[in-house]
């Protein structure tokens, strides 16, 4: 199914999905969205907060994204730091955070997936492995 | 001699873990990789991309870095392994 543009009529969040939420996370009004087009959604989200992400904030981002999962960030943190430092330099070179241990194959959908973090929970690497990990190693079980 | 590729990324720790490996078995036993950047040099990704049904149908479905490829037998293998398996791999292809 594909996916559309919905906006909360009371806080004005932008939902991308195939339904919206029931409730709006951001001023918990109930059945609050309306679908939009996606030229609304870019206008509205481009005229939004200019939120920027230094290489420290999204550690912690990925930190907090960690806390109550059964993974965590990995420990070793020469591989972080490289890992880090490519995820950024994706993006300022294609873009998105692409993985640095894979290439994306320049289809837009398909490439989504490969963007940090992506969901490694069904990689080969980590799905049913007791140490398993991400396939590049930035996030490992949880010991 | 078979025509090897290794595609690798700078930032990839896999390919940062391989290519001392790499190297000592091109010393040890002459077989060539012809060695591709693929996030930092377009070129090269092209040319990875360029061979995606015989990468990905050995690796996950993607293109996973380190790649190692031999196009003339449509065999690939990719990540991280031990010295044995990549010279087992290596000396298949010739
Ligand atoms: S494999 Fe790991 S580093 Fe690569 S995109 Fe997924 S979560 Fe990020």
């Amino acid at each position: 199914m594909k996916k559309r543009y919905w906006r909360c009529f009371v806080c004005n969040d932008i939902h991308c999905g195939i339904a919206p939420p029931e409730l709006c996370p951001t001023c918990k009004v109930l059945n609050g969205y309306v679908e939009i087009s996606a030229e609304e959604a870019r206008r509205i989200l481009g005229g939004g907060p200019g939120v920027s992400l230094t290489a420290d904030e999204f550690r912690a981002a990925i930190e907090r994204f960690t806390a109550g999962h059964e993974f965590q960030v990995n420990p070793d943190r020469e591989k972080v730091d490289l890992l880090v430092k490519g995820i950024f330099e994706n993006e300022r070179n294609h873009g998105l955070k692409y993985c640095p241990c894979r290439l994306r194959c320049k289809d837009w959908d398909e490439d989504l997936g490969i963007v940090c973090p992506c969901n490694f929970t069904i990689h080969e690497t980590y799905k049913g492995v007791p140490d398993g990990e991400c396939w590049c190693g930035l996030f490992v079980r949880r010991k | 001699m078979a025509n090897l590729f290794m595609f690798h990324g700078r930032e990839c720790p896999h390919c940062k873990r391989m290519m001392p490996l790499v190297e000592k078995l091109e010393q040890e036993t002459g077989v060539r990789f012809d060695k591709r950047e693929v996030w930092h040099e377009e070129k090269n990704a092209d040319l990875m991309r360029s061979y995606r049904p015989i990468i990905a149908a050995k690796c996950g479905g993607q293109l996973k870095v380190p790649a190692f490829l031999n196009p003339d037998a449509n065999d690939a293998v990719c990540g991280e392994m031990d010295y044995e398996k990549l010279k087992d791999w290596a000396l298949k292809q010739s």
